[in-house]
């Protein structure tokens, strides 16, 4: 995570997100997977394709990519179809837009329930008896049962999480780097899916993004930093205000 | 030596006085501001590349000199609110915090009996100026004992001249000792743990003594927590030179 300076001096905190390695693997129409809409599955970071066996990499032959770590699925309007085997790259989205992240939580092992929910715990004095970090009552006498859902210890975490509606502030295309607003969940250095937002606040926000993706051997020619309007360029004088 | 022909010895001439240029050898410990060097952790190391690239574009863009805690420091910031829309503050580096990007460092002074901290961001594009009034170093890499020591040690005058000082002259060190305000201070600095060398303690003996019942003589020998940066400064100080001179 790294600080950026909005021209107005205000500063926010941001998370680099790298694209690695991402290809489209297969085409699903939307009669084979029985949803609304068809789907396509992308792989992400390369990794080594001995630890699986040789049934495991029938999607990746197909496509003529190396075994990807992790395979998710996007759903996809006809009209933006990619054919298997292309490559996805950050320019893929541009500065401005909105984003929802979905990665895998910071597991916590079996966790109490002060910790889990945000339960208060007992008094550390006055009395209190082996009772401190419990969660006191459960049930009332009327139910008679305890309800399904009760918030009781467990194990807490390494369970998949959105963060919805972040900006992208910048997209650097050499190192094929997203800087996305905000906290992202997961630990360092782990695999997470970036879509584009759903929050209907954010419908319309996209104006003219690369369609159906950025293809590198196109015409296009981007510089190596794509910047938001608002950002603070480094090269620019200090912030005055007038 | 057996002289040839009868003849006295051939005059040989004295060694020639080899001059050691001490200045090439200095160049090597050239000031790296410590926010450039990664801490230890499992990130990936493009991610510091990426933010030096950043970094050293702002300082060409604007001048961030070198600067210890203990060095007295004008700022003067662009400020919405004030009638100039700009604030200048003089104060004692107290410490320097955070790498990268995030780099703070706070100053102290004592305005109208009222004792002043405030934290900078060094790669804020608020900042407008910084300027070293008087570069030196204390006994300590943290001065945050300041908050408990006598007033007189942290006030500065607010029109200070910036003290002249020699290129290439080595940064003096001032061995200060700091008188206290008496007890309970906001953290128990006599205590081993934060390893202060720049208080005079006027506590007596025996407190002294209990103090060092906190002491943890094994830390200096632990081998996990070794972090050698001789490497890691060489190659960023490259870098570096080459950036800047561009």
């Amino acid at each position: 995570m790294m600080p950026i300076w909005t021209k107005s001096g205000e500063k926010h905190a941001v998370t680099l997100l790298k694209v690695q390695d991402c290809h489209v693997l297969r085409y699903v129409s939307k009669e084979e997977s029985g949803g609304k809409t068809a789907k396509l599955l992308v792989g992400g970071k390369n990794v080594s394709p001995f630890s699986k066996p040789e049934s495991a990499h029938e999607i990746f032959k197909e496509a003529g990519v190396p075994r990807k770590q992790k395979v998710t699925t996007f759903n996809v309007t006809d009209d933006a179809i990619i054919k298997p085997g292309t490559p996805l790259y950050a320019a893929h989205f541009r500065p401005g837009q909105f984003v929802d992240v979905t990665a895998k939580t910071i597991g916590k092992g079996f966790q109490g329930v002060m910790k889990r929910w945000g339960f208060e715990g007992q008094p550390a004095s006055h009395g209190q008896t082996k009772t401190h970090r419990r969660p006191g009552a459960i049930s009332t006498n009327k139910a008679s049962k305890v309800y399904r859902g009760k918030k009781m210890p467990g194990k807490m975490g390494n369970i998949y999480r959105t963060s919805f509606g972040l900006k992208v502030w910048r997209i650097n295309t050499k190192h094929d780097i997203i800087y996305v607003n905000g906290s992202v969940p997961g630990h360092t250095n782990c695999l997470v899916k970036v879509r584009d937002s759903k929050l209907p606040t954010y419908k319309d926000c996209n104006k003219n993004p690369p369609f159906p993706t950025f293809f590198a051997d196109g015409d296009e020619e981007l510089p190596e930093d794509l910047f938001d309007e608002e950002i603070f360029q480094f090269t620019d004088p200090s912030v005055t205000f007038a | 030596r057996v002289s040839s022909d009868g003849k006295p010895p051939k005059f040989q001439p004295p060694p020639k006085p080899v001059i050691i240029d001490r200045k090439t050898q200095t160049e090597d410990k050239r000031f790296l501001s410590p926010e450039f060097i990664p801490p230890r952790g499992r990130t990936n190391p493009l991610k510091y590349y990426i933010e030096r690239k950043d970094m050293i574009q702002r300082r060409k863009a604007f001048n961030i000199p070198e600067f210890y805690v203990g060095s007295v420091l004008a700022v003067t910031t662009a400020e919405p609110c004030a009638s100039d829309k700009s604030q200048r503050f003089v104060g004692i580096c107290i410490q320097r915090g955070g790498k990268g990007l995030g780099a703070t460092f706070v100053l102290r002074n004592v305005i109208e009996e009222q004792g002043v901290e405030i934290c900078y961001d060094l790669y804020s594009p608020r900042i407008q100026a910084i300027e070293v009034l008087k570069l030196e170093k204390r006994l300590d890499e943290n001065l945050t004992y300041l908050r408990d020591a006598l007033p007189e040690y942290s006030t500065f005058d607010v029109n200070m001249k910036p003290v002249p000082r020699m290129a290439q002259e080595e940064i003096p060190v001032n061995k200060l000792q700091v008188r206290m305000k008496p007890k309970p201070w906001s953290k128990r600095w006599e205590r081993p743990k934060y390893n202060i060398k720049g208080i005079k303690f006027e506590l007596p003996e025996h407190k002294m003594k209990a103090a060092q019942k906190w002491s943890q003589p094994w830390l200096e020998f632990d081998m996990l927590r070794e972090y050698d940066t001789s490497k890691i400064e060489e190659k960023i100080r490259k870098e570096l030179s080459e950036e800047l001179e561009k």
